[in-house]
């Protein structure tokens, strides 16, 4: 299969290129930067690993950089990830409309964009494709300071839903991850003290497995998971 | 172009079961008289642009083959 996997240049999203790629996927990588480790991937898979510098921050842009420059038509898309995501983290009172906007750039304009033009690729190529969204575990459980990120995160679990109904009849499917805290570079500035906090209201009593996350993904894009579609699926370590 | 166009109208026919139509006319309507339903319209406009770097629905809707002709015009 051939998968586009944006925020392929650190933390969760590089993850999933590895566990797709190490079952032999076609794997087009989007982030700003152009890592080592993401270099290391490509090196030991070449020419199964594709990259390409873009600033997911322009939604406008989307279409001409994402798909006239690399998902061109040529191309047979079978799954699209929307991983890339940024955390605009503070209270409430504090809210600054454009930190805001441009977190829903990022986090929700682009991902809706590239949602449109991997559907018109998989109409084009008559391919039952799947579609999975990155969401958070801060939809679903309240965190003081994520009130504004969280509803970035509400917004792509509404789309995903209704994308799935909508795009069902043509068999292509719409998921959601839903990820607990993870210690990737977005959750670094977090304290101790508040990380023992957050992992103590999971079952499991630890930060969540950035594999375990990556794996759900590969499952749900693979036809295994050919009967799940519209879901949000918890990989949190049990935040109930 | 408009040779293309009615090949393309006339393959999405034929995956829906409906006989070919044999020609177009700019008044011919695509919902009313071609049978196409908002999915076939997302498959045409797709194949257009695929095939001519066009998209017809890009700003707002587009119901007669009359007004496809004027996009791609
Ligand atoms: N970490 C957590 O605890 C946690 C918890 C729940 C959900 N999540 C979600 O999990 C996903 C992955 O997060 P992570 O923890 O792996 O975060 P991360 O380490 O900060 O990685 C974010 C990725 O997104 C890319 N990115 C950010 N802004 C971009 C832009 N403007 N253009 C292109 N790429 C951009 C980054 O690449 P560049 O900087 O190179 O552009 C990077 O590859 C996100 O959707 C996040 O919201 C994370």
């Amino acid at each position: 299969m051939n998968i586009l996997v944006t925020g392929c240049s650190r933390g969760v999203g590089l993850e999933i290129c590895s566990v797709l790629l190490r079952e032999g996927h076609t794997v087009y990588g989007v982030a700003r930067s152009y890592t080592d480790e993401f270099i290391a991937l490509e090196q030991q898979y070449s020419g199964k690993l594709f990259f390409k510098s873009i600033d997911l921050s322009d939604s406008e842009g989307a279409r001409k950089s994402v798909f006239k420059e690399f998902i061109t038509n040529d191309v047979v898309l079978h799954g699209y990830v929307n991983n890339a995501a940024i955390a605009y983290d503070d209270i409430v009172t504090n809210l600054n409309l454009d930190r805001l906007k441009a977190m829903y750039e990022v986090n929700v304009f682009t991902p809706m964009m590239i949602t449109k033009y991997a559907i018109r690729n998989m109409l084009l190529h008559k391919t039952k494709g799947s579609i999975i969204h990155i969401s958070s575990i801060s939809v679903h459980t309240g965190y003081k300071g994520l009130a504004m990120y969280a509803s970035s995160k509400g917004a792509l679990e509404a789309f995903s839903k209704d994308t799935a109904r909508e795009w069902g009849p043509l068999g292509i499917r719409s998921n959601v991850v839903v990820p607990g805290f993870m210690a990737t570079a977005m959750s670094a500035s977090l304290t101790e003290d508040q990380r023992d906090k957050i992992y103590a209201r999971t079952s499991l009593k630890a930060a969540t497995s950035v594999n375990s996350v990556a794996e759900t993904v590969a499952f749900l894009l693979s036809d295994k998971a050919c009967s799940i579609t519209g879901q949000n699926v918890h990989v949190d370590n049990g935040t109930i | 172009m408009e040779q293309k166009i009615l090949e393309i109208i006339n393959e999405i026919r034929a995956a829906k079961n409906l006989e070919p139509v044999a020609e177009l006319k700019p008044e011919t309507r695509l919902r009313e008289d071609l049978a196409l339903t908002s999915f076939d319209l997302a498959e045409l406009t797709v194949k257009i642009e695929d095939e001519f770097d066009i998209d017809i629905f890009e700003d707002g809707l587009v119901s007669t083959i009359g007004e496809i002709y004027a996009k791609l015009a």
